[in-house]
Protein backbone atom coordinates (compact mmCIF):
# COMPACT_ATOMS: atom_id res chain seq x y z
CA UNK A 1 0.00 0.00 0.00
CA UNK A 2 1.31 3.43 -0.84
CA UNK A 3 1.99 5.03 2.53
CA UNK A 4 4.26 7.95 1.76
CA UNK A 5 2.40 10.07 -0.72
CA UNK A 6 -1.11 9.34 0.44
CA UNK A 7 -3.49 10.47 3.13
CA UNK A 8 -5.88 8.45 5.22
CA UNK A 9 -8.85 7.11 3.28
CA UNK A 10 -12.43 6.94 4.58
CA UNK A 11 -12.12 3.29 5.43
CA UNK A 12 -8.95 3.88 7.43
CA UNK A 13 -10.43 6.83 9.31
CA UNK A 14 -13.43 4.70 10.22
CA UNK A 15 -11.12 1.98 11.45
CA UNK A 16 -9.12 4.40 13.59
CA UNK A 17 -12.24 5.93 15.09
CA UNK A 18 -13.66 2.55 15.95
CA UNK A 19 -10.43 1.49 17.59
CA UNK A 20 -10.50 4.70 19.64
CA UNK A 21 -14.05 4.00 20.75
CA UNK A 22 -13.23 0.44 21.70
CA UNK A 23 -10.29 1.62 23.74
CA UNK A 24 -12.35 4.24 25.52
CA UNK A 25 -15.00 1.72 26.34
CA UNK A 26 -12.49 -0.64 27.89
CA UNK A 27 -11.00 2.13 29.96
CA UNK A 28 -14.31 3.50 31.16
CA UNK A 29 -15.21 0.07 32.44
CA UNK A 30 -17.87 -1.44 30.24
CA UNK A 31 -20.57 1.04 31.28
CA UNK A 32 -22.04 1.91 27.92
CA UNK A 33 -21.91 -1.46 26.32
CA UNK A 34 -25.50 -2.34 27.06
CA UNK A 35 -26.80 0.88 25.61
CA UNK A 36 -25.68 0.49 22.01
CA UNK A 37 -25.22 -3.14 21.17
CA UNK A 38 -27.15 -2.88 17.94
CA UNK A 39 -25.34 0.10 16.47
CA UNK A 40 -21.83 -1.12 15.76
CA UNK A 41 -22.55 -4.55 14.44
CA UNK A 42 -20.06 -4.44 11.59
CA UNK A 43 -16.70 -2.86 12.26
CA UNK A 44 -14.10 -1.94 9.71
CA UNK A 45 -11.71 -4.54 11.09
CA UNK A 46 -14.33 -7.25 10.55
CA UNK A 47 -14.75 -6.18 6.98
CA UNK A 48 -11.03 -6.40 6.42
CA UNK A 49 -10.89 -9.87 7.91
CA UNK A 50 -13.76 -10.97 5.72
CA UNK A 51 -12.01 -9.69 2.61
CA UNK A 52 -8.78 -11.40 3.61
CA UNK A 53 -10.59 -14.69 4.02
CA UNK A 54 -12.16 -14.37 0.61
CA UNK A 55 -8.78 -13.72 -0.97
CA UNK A 56 -7.25 -16.77 0.65
CA UNK A 57 -10.09 -18.93 -0.54
CA UNK A 58 -9.67 -17.90 -4.16
CA UNK A 59 -7.12 -19.88 -6.07
CA UNK A 60 -6.08 -18.68 -9.51
CA UNK A 61 -5.25 -20.99 -12.39
CA UNK A 62 -1.54 -21.78 -12.67
CA UNK A 63 0.51 -19.96 -15.26
CA UNK A 64 2.54 -23.03 -16.17
CA UNK A 65 0.07 -25.40 -17.76
CA UNK A 66 0.28 -29.14 -18.23
CA UNK A 67 1.47 -28.75 -21.78
CA UNK A 68 4.50 -26.89 -20.46
CA UNK A 69 5.43 -29.68 -18.10
CA UNK A 70 5.07 -32.36 -20.75
CA UNK A 71 6.68 -30.14 -23.37
CA UNK A 72 3.87 -31.01 -25.72
CA UNK A 73 4.53 -28.66 -28.59
CA UNK A 74 1.36 -29.49 -30.44
CA UNK A 75 -1.02 -27.76 -28.06
CA UNK A 76 -1.72 -24.06 -27.91
CA UNK A 77 -1.82 -23.96 -24.14
CA UNK A 78 1.89 -23.76 -23.60
CA UNK A 79 4.07 -20.73 -22.95
CA UNK A 80 1.18 -18.48 -22.14
CA UNK A 81 3.41 -15.45 -21.71
CA UNK A 82 4.98 -15.41 -25.18
CA UNK A 83 3.85 -15.56 -28.79
CA UNK A 84 3.57 -18.89 -30.58
CA UNK A 85 4.10 -19.49 -34.28
CA UNK A 86 2.67 -22.32 -36.34
CA UNK A 87 5.13 -24.68 -38.03
CA UNK A 88 4.06 -27.37 -40.45
CA UNK A 89 5.98 -30.23 -42.00
CA UNK A 90 5.78 -29.92 -45.75
CA UNK A 91 7.21 -31.75 -48.69
CA UNK A 92 9.38 -29.57 -50.92
CA UNK A 93 10.95 -31.30 -53.89
CA UNK A 94 11.76 -34.63 -52.39
CA UNK A 95 12.42 -33.52 -48.81
CA UNK A 96 10.17 -33.26 -45.81
CA UNK A 97 10.91 -29.96 -44.11
CA UNK A 98 9.56 -28.01 -41.18
CA UNK A 99 8.32 -24.70 -42.51
CA UNK A 100 5.94 -21.88 -41.82
CA UNK A 101 2.84 -22.90 -43.75
CA UNK A 102 3.29 -22.08 -47.41
CA UNK A 103 1.19 -22.49 -50.50
CA UNK A 104 1.97 -21.79 -54.15
CA UNK A 105 0.63 -18.59 -55.58
CA UNK A 106 -2.03 -18.96 -58.25
CA UNK A 107 -2.11 -16.29 -60.94
CA UNK A 108 -5.11 -14.06 -60.54
CA UNK A 109 -4.88 -13.92 -56.77
CA UNK A 110 -3.38 -11.21 -54.61
CA UNK A 111 -0.62 -12.24 -52.23
CA UNK A 112 -2.86 -11.70 -49.25
CA UNK A 113 -5.44 -13.98 -50.83
CA UNK A 114 -2.80 -16.66 -51.10
CA UNK A 115 -1.92 -16.23 -47.45
CA UNK A 116 -5.53 -16.56 -46.43
CA UNK A 117 -5.90 -19.64 -48.58
CA UNK A 118 -2.87 -21.15 -46.88
CA UNK A 119 -4.41 -20.47 -43.49
CA UNK A 120 -7.69 -21.98 -44.52
CA UNK A 121 -5.90 -25.02 -45.83
CA UNK A 122 -3.90 -25.69 -42.70
CA UNK A 123 -6.25 -24.55 -40.00
CA UNK A 124 -9.72 -25.19 -41.38
CA UNK A 125 -12.21 -22.88 -43.01
CA UNK A 126 -13.80 -21.22 -40.03
CA UNK A 127 -10.66 -19.88 -38.51
CA UNK A 128 -10.76 -16.39 -37.08
CA UNK A 129 -7.46 -14.83 -37.92
CA UNK A 130 -6.65 -11.30 -38.91
CA UNK A 131 -4.00 -10.72 -41.54
CA UNK A 132 -2.16 -7.52 -40.74
CA UNK A 133 -2.10 -5.49 -43.91
CA UNK A 134 -1.68 -6.19 -47.59
CA UNK A 135 2.09 -5.98 -47.80
CA UNK A 136 4.47 -8.89 -47.13
CA UNK A 137 6.70 -8.76 -44.07
CA UNK A 138 9.66 -10.73 -45.29
CA UNK A 139 11.02 -12.70 -48.16
CA UNK A 140 13.09 -15.79 -48.62
CA UNK A 141 14.37 -16.74 -52.00
CA UNK A 142 16.24 -19.83 -53.01
CA UNK A 143 17.36 -21.43 -56.21
CA UNK A 144 16.16 -24.81 -57.29
CA UNK A 145 18.80 -27.50 -57.62
CA UNK A 146 20.12 -27.93 -61.15
CA UNK A 147 17.94 -30.92 -61.89
CA UNK A 148 14.63 -29.09 -61.64
CA UNK A 149 15.58 -25.79 -63.23
CA UNK A 150 13.79 -25.04 -66.44
CA UNK A 151 14.18 -22.05 -68.73
CA UNK A 152 11.79 -19.78 -66.87
CA UNK A 153 12.02 -20.80 -63.29
CA UNK A 154 15.40 -20.51 -61.63
CA UNK A 155 14.20 -20.54 -58.06
CA UNK A 156 11.37 -19.53 -55.83
CA UNK A 157 10.55 -16.57 -53.67
CA UNK A 158 8.51 -17.04 -50.53
CA UNK A 159 6.74 -13.98 -49.17
CA UNK A 160 5.71 -13.99 -45.53
CA UNK A 161 2.60 -12.46 -44.05
CA UNK A 162 1.68 -12.01 -40.41
CA UNK A 163 -1.70 -12.81 -38.96
CA UNK A 164 -3.10 -12.90 -35.45
CA UNK A 165 -5.37 -15.70 -34.30
CA UNK A 166 -8.44 -14.27 -32.64
CA UNK A 167 -9.70 -17.37 -30.93
CA UNK A 168 -7.60 -20.10 -29.51
CA UNK A 169 -10.05 -22.95 -29.93
CA UNK A 170 -8.87 -25.10 -32.79
CA UNK A 171 -11.11 -28.02 -32.03
CA UNK A 172 -12.82 -27.78 -35.38
CA UNK A 173 -9.61 -27.61 -37.35
CA UNK A 174 -8.18 -30.78 -38.74
CA UNK A 175 -4.46 -30.50 -38.97
CA UNK A 176 -3.50 -33.29 -41.27
CA UNK A 177 0.23 -32.94 -41.30
CA UNK A 178 2.42 -32.63 -38.26
CA UNK A 179 2.14 -29.21 -36.79
CA UNK A 180 3.85 -27.42 -33.95
CA UNK A 181 3.33 -24.24 -32.04
CA UNK A 182 6.71 -22.81 -31.20
CA UNK A 183 8.11 -19.64 -29.71
CA UNK A 184 10.77 -17.59 -31.42
CA UNK A 185 13.63 -19.25 -29.55
CA UNK A 186 12.51 -22.73 -30.41
CA UNK A 187 12.27 -21.90 -34.10
CA UNK A 188 15.99 -22.54 -34.35
CA UNK A 189 15.44 -26.20 -33.50
CA UNK A 190 13.37 -26.82 -36.57
CA UNK A 191 14.19 -24.39 -39.33
CA UNK A 192 17.22 -24.33 -41.56
CA UNK A 193 19.79 -21.58 -40.93
CA UNK A 194 19.27 -19.45 -44.04
CA UNK A 195 15.51 -19.63 -43.78
CA UNK A 196 15.73 -18.97 -40.06
CA UNK A 197 17.86 -15.88 -40.55
CA UNK A 198 15.34 -14.30 -42.87
CA UNK A 199 12.37 -15.26 -40.74
CA UNK A 200 13.86 -13.96 -37.53
CA UNK A 201 14.07 -10.48 -38.97
CA UNK A 202 10.37 -9.86 -38.98
CA UNK A 203 9.25 -11.82 -35.97
CA UNK A 204 8.96 -9.94 -32.69
CA UNK A 205 8.96 -11.91 -29.53
CA UNK B 1 -74.67 39.77 -19.89
CA UNK B 2 -75.97 39.05 -23.33
CA UNK B 3 -75.74 35.60 -24.49
CA UNK B 4 -76.18 36.55 -28.06
CA UNK B 5 -73.22 35.76 -30.18
CA UNK B 6 -71.49 39.11 -30.33
CA UNK B 7 -68.63 39.69 -32.59
CA UNK B 8 -66.81 42.61 -31.10
CA UNK B 9 -65.83 41.10 -27.77
CA UNK B 10 -64.42 37.77 -28.93
CA UNK B 11 -62.34 39.58 -31.53
CA UNK B 12 -60.77 41.86 -29.00
CA UNK B 13 -59.90 38.95 -26.79
CA UNK B 14 -58.18 37.22 -29.62
CA UNK B 15 -56.09 40.24 -30.53
CA UNK B 16 -54.97 40.90 -27.02
CA UNK B 17 -54.06 37.26 -26.53
CA UNK B 18 -52.21 37.10 -29.79
CA UNK B 19 -50.29 40.26 -28.99
CA UNK B 20 -49.45 39.06 -25.51
CA UNK B 21 -48.29 35.75 -26.82
CA UNK B 22 -46.15 37.40 -29.41
CA UNK B 23 -44.61 39.68 -26.82
CA UNK B 24 -43.82 36.65 -24.63
CA UNK B 25 -42.24 34.84 -27.55
CA UNK B 26 -40.06 37.83 -28.36
CA UNK B 27 -38.89 38.09 -24.78
CA UNK B 28 -37.99 34.40 -24.76
CA UNK B 29 -36.12 34.76 -28.02
CA UNK B 30 -34.15 37.70 -26.69
CA UNK B 31 -33.17 35.69 -23.61
CA UNK B 32 -32.11 32.74 -25.76
CA UNK B 33 -29.99 35.01 -27.93
CA UNK B 34 -28.29 36.48 -24.90
CA UNK B 35 -27.49 33.04 -23.53
CA UNK B 36 -26.11 31.88 -26.84
CA UNK B 37 -23.95 34.97 -27.19
CA UNK B 38 -22.32 34.35 -23.82
CA UNK B 39 -19.28 32.07 -24.09
CA UNK B 40 -19.94 28.38 -23.45
CA UNK B 41 -19.11 27.24 -19.97
CA UNK B 42 -16.02 25.15 -19.51
CA UNK B 43 -16.65 21.54 -18.59
CA UNK B 44 -14.84 21.00 -15.27
CA UNK B 45 -12.34 18.18 -15.31
CA UNK B 46 -13.20 16.31 -12.19
CA UNK B 47 -9.76 14.77 -11.81
CA UNK B 48 -8.03 18.10 -11.33
CA UNK B 49 -10.28 19.44 -8.59
CA UNK B 50 -9.54 17.97 -5.17
CA UNK B 51 -12.76 17.77 -3.19
CA UNK B 52 -12.70 19.92 -0.07
CA UNK B 53 -13.02 17.02 2.30
CA UNK B 54 -9.50 15.87 1.48
CA UNK B 55 -7.82 19.15 2.33
CA UNK B 56 -8.41 18.53 6.02
CA UNK B 57 -5.32 18.13 8.09
CA UNK B 58 -6.77 15.34 10.16
CA UNK B 59 -6.03 12.94 7.33
CA UNK B 60 -2.28 13.34 7.26
CA UNK B 61 -0.31 10.24 8.13
CA UNK B 62 2.48 10.28 10.64
CA UNK B 63 5.28 8.09 9.36
CA UNK B 64 8.82 7.67 10.66
CA UNK B 65 11.38 9.52 8.48
CA UNK B 66 13.26 7.51 5.85
CA UNK B 67 16.56 6.04 6.93
CA UNK B 68 19.79 6.75 5.09
CA UNK B 69 20.08 3.18 3.80
CA UNK B 70 16.58 3.35 2.43
CA UNK B 71 17.25 6.51 0.44
CA UNK B 72 20.51 5.06 -0.87
CA UNK B 73 18.76 1.88 -1.92
CA UNK B 74 16.10 3.86 -3.71
CA UNK B 75 18.54 6.03 -5.60
CA UNK B 76 20.56 3.02 -6.78
CA UNK B 77 17.40 1.19 -7.76
CA UNK B 78 16.28 4.16 -9.80
CA UNK B 79 19.59 4.23 -11.64
CA UNK B 80 19.40 0.54 -12.46
CA UNK B 81 15.84 0.95 -13.62
CA UNK B 82 16.81 3.83 -15.90
CA UNK B 83 19.54 1.74 -17.46
CA UNK B 84 17.24 -1.21 -17.94
CA UNK B 85 14.57 0.91 -19.53
CA UNK B 86 17.08 2.56 -21.83
CA UNK B 87 18.32 -0.81 -23.07
CA UNK B 88 14.78 -2.04 -23.54
CA UNK B 89 13.83 1.03 -25.52
CA UNK B 90 16.92 0.76 -27.70
CA UNK B 91 16.22 -2.91 -28.39
CA UNK B 92 12.64 -2.11 -29.33
CA UNK B 93 13.70 0.61 -31.72
CA UNK B 94 16.26 -1.65 -33.36
CA UNK B 95 13.66 -4.38 -33.73
CA UNK B 96 11.31 -1.95 -35.41
CA UNK B 97 14.06 -0.87 -37.77
CA UNK B 98 14.86 -4.44 -38.82
CA UNK B 99 11.15 -5.04 -39.29
CA UNK B 100 10.79 -2.07 -41.59
CA UNK B 101 13.97 -2.95 -43.49
CA UNK B 102 12.78 -6.52 -44.04
CA UNK B 103 9.46 -5.28 -45.30
CA UNK B 104 11.08 -2.84 -47.69
CA UNK B 105 13.27 -5.60 -49.06
CA UNK B 106 10.25 -7.85 -49.54
CA UNK B 107 8.41 -5.12 -51.39
CA UNK B 108 11.41 -4.47 -53.64
CA UNK B 109 11.59 -8.13 -54.58
CA UNK B 110 7.86 -8.22 -55.17
CA UNK B 111 8.17 -5.28 -57.51
CA UNK B 112 10.79 -7.13 -59.50
CA UNK B 113 8.42 -10.04 -59.77
CA UNK B 114 5.22 -8.39 -60.90
CA UNK B 115 4.04 -4.80 -60.89
CA UNK B 116 0.40 -5.76 -60.42
CA UNK B 117 1.00 -7.68 -57.20
CA UNK B 118 3.15 -4.85 -55.95
CA UNK B 119 0.37 -2.34 -56.46
CA UNK B 120 -2.08 -4.64 -54.71
CA UNK B 121 0.33 -4.98 -51.79
CA UNK B 122 0.88 -1.25 -51.38
CA UNK B 123 -2.81 -0.49 -51.11
CA UNK B 124 -4.08 0.57 -47.69
CA UNK B 125 -5.91 -2.07 -45.71
CA UNK B 126 -9.18 -0.49 -44.64
CA UNK B 127 -10.29 -3.26 -42.34
CA UNK B 128 -7.17 -3.12 -40.20
CA UNK B 129 -7.94 -0.09 -38.01
CA UNK B 130 -9.54 0.24 -35.51
CA UNK B 131 -7.99 -3.01 -34.33
CA UNK B 132 -9.32 -4.40 -31.08
CA UNK B 133 -7.85 -7.28 -29.18
CA UNK B 134 -8.16 -8.39 -25.59
CA UNK B 135 -4.81 -8.51 -23.94
CA UNK B 136 -3.53 -11.53 -22.00
CA UNK B 137 -4.29 -11.67 -18.28
CA UNK B 138 -1.78 -12.55 -15.58
CA UNK B 139 -3.29 -16.00 -15.02
CA UNK B 140 -5.22 -18.03 -17.59
CA UNK B 141 -9.00 -18.21 -17.13
CA UNK B 142 -10.17 -20.85 -14.65
CA UNK B 143 -12.33 -23.45 -16.35
CA UNK B 144 -15.75 -23.47 -14.72
CA UNK B 145 -15.30 -20.30 -12.70
CA UNK B 146 -18.55 -18.65 -11.64
CA UNK B 147 -18.08 -14.91 -11.24
CA UNK B 148 -20.06 -13.28 -8.40
CA UNK B 149 -23.28 -11.64 -9.56
CA UNK B 150 -23.93 -7.97 -9.20
CA UNK B 151 -25.11 -4.88 -11.02
CA UNK B 152 -22.78 -2.09 -12.03
CA UNK B 153 -24.36 1.38 -11.88
CA UNK B 154 -22.48 4.10 -13.74
CA UNK B 155 -22.47 7.32 -11.70
CA UNK B 156 -20.23 9.48 -13.88
CA UNK B 157 -21.53 13.03 -14.32
CA UNK B 158 -22.15 14.05 -17.91
CA UNK B 159 -21.81 17.73 -18.78
CA UNK B 160 -23.31 19.36 -21.86
CA UNK B 161 -22.00 22.58 -23.25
Amino acid sequence: IELEKSQYSDHEIRKLQEEEQLRKRKESGYDDQDEAPGKMVIMAQDLEDKWEQKLLQFKAAPRITDADKNNNRMSLNRKLDSNLMLLVKQKIGNQQLWLLPQVEWQPGETLRGTAERAMAMFLGDHIQAKVLGNAPYGIYKYKYPQAIRTEDTVGAKIFFFKAFLQRSDLSQAELKEDHLWVTKDELGDYLKSEYLKKVNRFLLD
Amino acid sequence: RNYFPCRAQPKKKKKVDVRREQAQKDRMKKKIKKLEKAAPEMIPIEDFITPLKYSDNSRVRSLPPLSFEETERRVLLMKKWCLFKQKQDKAEKEAIQTLVAAQQEALKELRLESEELYQAAIRRDEGLFPYEKEGPTYTPPLPGYDPPEGKCVDVTKVYTQ
